[in-house]
């Protein structure tokens, strides 16, 4: 088996239970490093310098293994299909609330390595909120799990949390368990135009008291709305800087919202006003959610900032041409690079000011995609984090040879 | 021998460490006489008692640092502690050593709305931050019943809960960040006043640690914003199987309410005699049912409810008239557990959790547990989650009603885990519940938690013998419980 499996470069496993036991074979055997991947959404994340070693495919555990709709919670193997697992979930007039972009490729398991969200985060949370169960297997081949079926529960440490957001390099995640919300009856999503980014900083302060109670709350410049007005297929005003706000419940409660944040926003000095409802706010929330994926922009980056500092982070990058969507309740920003921007130098250096940017805003930014001959020079995993050396032992102790996606493992200073 | 402090609890404890200790507390930051050290024996879990050689009250980062480094230089163990109202024995000084007691780090540090953030030290006790919040429009969500008592270092370190956590979610999903000083006296920041701080997500991990990763010395708390609007419902049952049937529906016709609690006749009684709130006596049950949101919401919310109510057999289902007539229901709710004094000398609560499908089946079977062991049950518990607290009255004095009362919380507690749940929703794990670790979790489980603990607390000397059976330097001893006892409000 050992000889087998050192000769193949990818391997697929048809249960959790062939996945540990290979995974234990690999670890007595050659080590080789081990590359878990789901919808390959996400590989290229991380150092260029790969060693060789084996792609674990976990496509194929997509099983469904318990749904008891009326707990609203759902146990599923992680290689399901984001869209797959909405259509099983829709059934039953439920759902996961966290945007997933490429949900036709992405698996439940990579969104929640990746720790992917959207726009809904601001009122409905991250994957950390959602994941109630876990079960993995770790480098050398244990199964283990942690958390459970209900929805609160505190035996034991929570390796869910661990495990969210670790990409796959403590372990591989192998199945999980979902705390479910309804599917609201209503929708809309609430497109305001304003002068430049700037002119949105008193509608944003303005909403800090709103008497409604918006579950997004996106900026885009005007790039980024003309790109998501393209994707979305929507005619929407797309010259100007955009406030975008998500608003979800019963017709009623969303109907009152709208109006409410259109009167709020009045003194705030808007431009133009379009209320995106039924399907075509579905197409909306579809737009902004994938506008996060890297296309052919030479970077994408992330940032991570104080809400307050949002705008002037954005007013910075839009200078430099990038298009850019914050989730500014959460003051999470994503960039990418303009096509003008052709050389690793120029790169560098508009990423060295807009990382000083963060970190004057308390917060951080990472490259999520660049060229692979860009990425020695880039600053991959952001500024070092103060807690950075306690992962790495973390890390340590869980997988001790780093055979789980070692290009991925914190350096001890990112790039500079 | 060495010699030691003449008032110190233990002699082997040498008279120099408590003289280092004094130098960086000060006199009136520590305790050694075995008088005021009884205090500190227990927390709300009274069942097993330790007293610690030493009590200190550190009044910073830097105090808790010295401190644990002179531990470490001494091979003392050591234990953080709150306001001491875990149920689960969560600071419990396992084979005494010194007990690092938070309660005068106690200031909110900071509050920034726009970016909807408070920075805490570890004493703030619950309630003051939202106290604190009051007319800025925003609040601490997680709410525990004990929230008047209990401290926000304490809830970050058993992840606590709440009645509206059913909605709103437990500590670890308003905690942004945390300062702690670890195991070996190095201070460290985890996640900030940021999200999605790269690298693993430490925060969440650290949640819920119940004292075992180290001293958690500040926290960064999200704030939430109030609902402008609250309905509040009784609604009233002839037996319990129709109230936890009517939770079930609830639930499962996706409504997902504020509050969600379960009284039973047993507790009702009590808490009406306490409180004369005016509750039915001659029920089986009642459910506290609170929805909030947006006014324009609230109602249809309400109505589709008691719709469920009825249509599951309530005889009868109250709109609370006033915010009076509302906080006098959380009071009744919220200090039931002081009521149960009128009812027996001793009790002993349960924390498990079911599906909340499984409610009615898991009551049904208290029920058959109180018969077959002769213990009389009552119930008041967080029903929307499914997370249950049957109630056991006893006299302590009888030993064998006491043996019957761990019987029957054994059997209880395993019916949980049959029916696919846990052993504990809120409390935590302890050292009450460390010998239901290895039912609810495989060795393998346990091996992965016990590595993770490796990696933050080497040396073992913070916070030995609790969550995992494993716990501690010197083996697999757990103390062994002896009697069932009185509990704190939870």
């Amino acid at each position: 088996m050992t000889a087998v499996a050192a000769a193949i470069d990818e391997f697929l496993p048809a249960t959790q239970t062939e996945l540990s036991r290979w995974m234990a074979e690999n670890a007595e055997g050659t080590a080789r490093p081990v590359y878990p991947a789901g919808g390959r959404t996400a590989t290229e994340f991380g150092k260029p310098q790969r060693p060789p070693g084996i792609s674990l495919c976990t496509t194929s555990l997509n099983r469904v293994i318990d749904f008891p709709a009326r707990d609203m919670t759902i146990t599923v193997e992680a290689g399901i299909r984001m869209d797959e697992l909405a259509t099983v979930l829709a059934g039953e007039g439920q759902r996961l609330p966290v945007d997933a972009p490429q949900a036709h490729r992405a698996t439940l398991g990579g969104l929640t390595a990746t720790n992917t969200s959207g726009s809904r985060r601001f009122g409905m949370g991250t994957m950390r909120d959602y994941v109630i169960g876990v079960s993995a297997v770790d480098s050398r081949g244990t199964m283990f799990k942690a958390g459970g079926r209900v929805v609160k529960n505190v035996a034991g440490y929570d390796l869910c949390k661990m495990l969210v957001g670790s990409l796959g390099t403590l372990a591989v995640i192998t199945q999980l368990t979902l705390k479910l919300k309804p599917i609201p009856e209503s929708s809309v999503l609430l497109w305001t135009t304003f002068d430049h980014l700037g002119a949105i900083e008193p509608a944003l302060e303005r909403l800090v008291t709103s008497a409604a109670r918006p579950i997004a709350l996106d900026v885009l410049d005007a790039r980024a709305a003309a790109a998501i007005a393209n994707e979305a297929g929507l005619a929407l005003p797309d010259r100007r800087a955009v406030l975008c706000l998500g608003v979800e419940g019963t017709s009623r409660e969303v109907a009152w919202q709208v109006d409410q944040l259109v009167q709020e926003l009045g003194p705030t000095g808007p431009r133009e006003t379009e209320v995106v409802s039924n399907t075509d706010s579905a197409k909306l929330w579809f737009a902004l959610s994938e506008f996060q994926v890297p296309s052919d922009d030479p970077v994408t980056f992330r940032a991570n900032l104080l809400p307050s500092r949002t705008i002037e982070f954005l007013q910075e990058a839009e200078r430099i041409g990038c298009a850019l969507q914050a989730h500014t309740g959460n003051g999470i920003v994503v960039g990418h690079l303009p096509d003008s921007m052709t050389t690793v130098g120029a790169a560098k250096e508009q990423l060295a000011r807009l990382r000083e940017r963060a970190r004057q805003a308390r917060g951080n930014l990472t490259v999520v995609h660049c060229d692979a001959a860009w990425k020695t020079q880039l600053p991959l995993f952001g500024d070092f984090e103060p807690s950075w050396p306690l992962m790495q032992k973390l890390k340590r102790e869980l997988d001790p040879s780093n055979l789980l996606n070692p290009h991925l493992t914190f350096s001890a200073a990112g790039t500079s | 021998m060495t010699t030691t402090a003449p008032t110190a609890a233990r002699p082997d404890i040498a008279a120099e460490f408590l003289a280092e200790l004094r130098r960086i507390v000060g006199d009136d930051g520590l305790l050694v006489d075995r008088d005021e050290l009884l205090v500190y024996e227990c927390d709300g879990f009274t069942i097993e008692k330790s007293i610690p050689d030493v009590v200190v009250f550190p009044a910073s980062t830097d105090d808790v640092v010295a401190i644990v480094k002179l531990c470490n230089q001494y091979q003392v163990p050591f234990v953080p502690r709150g306001a001491g109202t875990s149920l689960a024995g969560g600071c419990l000084p396992v084979g005494g050593g010194v007990m690092i007691a938070l309660t005068r780090m106690k200031r909110i540090v900071e509050i920034n709305l726009r970016d909807r953030y408070a920075v805490v030290e570890p004493g703030v006790v619950n309630l003051h931050l939202t106290q604190h919040l009051k007319g800025t429009g925003y609040h601490y969500a997680p709410d525990p019943s004990s929230q008047g008592a209990c401290t926000i270092g304490g809830n970050f370190a058993t992840n606590s809960g709440g009645p509206h956590t059913l909605k709103y979610g437990v500590t670890v999903n308003h905690v942004l960040g945390a300062e702690m000083v670890m195991p070996d006296g190095s201070v460290v920041n985890l996640g900030g006043k940021v999200e999605d701080v790269p690298g693993y997500d430490l925060t969440g991990l650290f949640v819920g640690n119940e004292g075992t990763f180290g001293v958690c010395t500040k926290i960064i708390v999200r704030l939430t914003r109030d609902p402008a609007a609250y309905r509040t419902m009784l609604g009233v049952f002839n037996s319990v199987q129709d109230a936890t049937q009517t939770i079930s529906n609830i639930i499962g016709a996706g409504i997902v309410p504020a509050a969600l609690e379960l009284m039973d006749q047993g507790i009702v009684g009590a808490v009406e005699a306490a409180f004369h709130f005016g509750f039915p006596l001659d029920a089986a049950a009642v459910l506290l049912i609170e929805v909030d949101g947006l006014e324009v919401a609230v109602d249809e919310e309400a109505q589709k409810i008691i719709e469920i109510c009825r249509e599951t057999g309530a005889r009868e289902v109250r709109l609370a008239n006033s915010q009076k007539e509302r906080l006098l229901l959380w009071k009744c709710r919220k200090q039931a557990f002081g009521a149960i004094g009128r009812l027996s000398p001793s009790y002993c609560t349960q924390d498990g959790v079911v599906p909340r499908t499984k409610l009615p089946e898991v009551l049904e079977f208290i029920t058959a547990v109180g018969l077959k062991h002769n213990i009389r049950i009552v119930n008041v518990f967080h029903a929307g989650d499914g997370n249950i607290h049957p109630i056991l009255l006893f006299d302590e004095r009888d030993a064998a009603q006491v043996q019957r009362v761990l019987a029957a919380s054994d059997e209880i507690l395993n019916k949980c885990i049959d029916l696919g749940g846990s052993v504990t929703g809120e409390h935590g794990i302890g050292v009450e519940k460390i010998n239901f670790m290895n039912r609810l979790f495989a060795p393998a489980d346990l091996e992965v938690m016990a590595k993770v603990r490796q990696a933050f607390n080497p040396s073992g000397l913070c916070s030995p013998k609790k969550m995992l059976p494993t716990a501690g330097a010197c083996g697999t001893e757990q103390i062994e419980r002896k009697t069932p006892g009185r509990r704190a409000a939870l």
